[in-house]
């Protein structure tokens, strides 16, 4: 049918911050930015999660934010990957046995890729972001052989 | 019988009319069916985006004609207060207000005679 095949041109990405100190969402900005300028691939940040292919999580999640990153997620439309950048989203990081934190992202919505790092690289993030682009392509093909 | 309307500055023809309706009408399902059929209707993936927060009822962001009068009935509330208390809506308890109150006007005006 070739009704997904926005994949083969660009990656949209979403990127939420659950708390974070801003240090990997610093590092998600740079792989933006002209050193590795992730855009020139068609990878870009956009300001709504139903326009997304990709949600970025950074940060510990406190609890007040758990339902609204649940709500996010529903709101991207399928396939859809989740991408956990930093220590903080992956374990809890420093603030693992915390009272207010509502756990590793991985216990409130899937998540397919991590990655460690306080902050991570941004070559990490971009290599983070082209295995998502591989899972979502995997994906596609799913639904389409459903479609069919 | 011809069915055009020829004026000075063009035509009318209802046929013409209709074939570019119908075609505009297959553009646009054409276009329709590039969409993403995927989305699943009963859920988040319908909403705008409130930076995860929960859509409020359409009564809560509607602006009322009474808001305008916000101001006003703020700096009054202390007023307001009482009188929506005793703003019951039984027909009953108005008739004993106005009893009540016509009694100590009527007191008032020749109780002291």
């Amino acid at each position: 049918m070739g009704k997904l095949t926005s994949f083969k041109r660009s990656l949209w990405v979403f990127h939420a911050s659950g708390g974070s100190c801003n240090a990997c969402d610093i590092e998600i900005i740079a792989a933006l930015t002209p050193r590795y300028d992730a855009e020139r691939f068609g990878i870009k940040l956009v300001g709504s999660p139903r326009h997304a292919d990709v949600l970025l999580v950074t940060g510990a999640i406190p609890k007040d934010f758990a339902d609204k990153l649940r709500r996010i997620y529903e709101q991207m439309p399928d396939p859809k990957a989740v991408i956990v950048i930093g220590n903080c989203g992956t374990s809890g990081g420093v603030f693992y046995d915390s009272y207010n934190i509502a756990g590793p992202i991985d216990e409130i919505i899937p998540v397919d890729v991590y990655v460690p790092g306080c902050p991570p690289r941004p070559e990490a993030i971009v290599d983070a972001v082209v295995k998502a682009w591989l899972k979502l392509e995997k994906l596609e093909k799913q639904l389409e052989g459903k479609e069919e | 019988m011809s069915f055009t309307l020829t004026t000075p500055s063009g035509f009318w023809n209802p046929l013409f009319w209709v074939i570019f309706l119908a075609l505009f009408g297959l553009i646009s399902y054409l276009i329709y069916l590039r969409g993403n059929p995927s989305y699943k209707k009963e859920s988040d993936q319908v909403k705008p985006y409130l930076s995860g927060n929960i859509e409020p009822t359409k009564e809560k962001v509607q602006v009322k004609a009474g808001d305008i009068y916000w101001g006003f009935i703020e700096a009054l509330k202390g007023y307001y207060k009482v009188l929506e208390a005793i703003h019951t809506g039984d027909i009953r308890d108005y008739i004993l207000w106005y009893l009540g109150v016509g009694a100590i006007i009527t007191f008032i005006l020749i109780g002291g005679v």
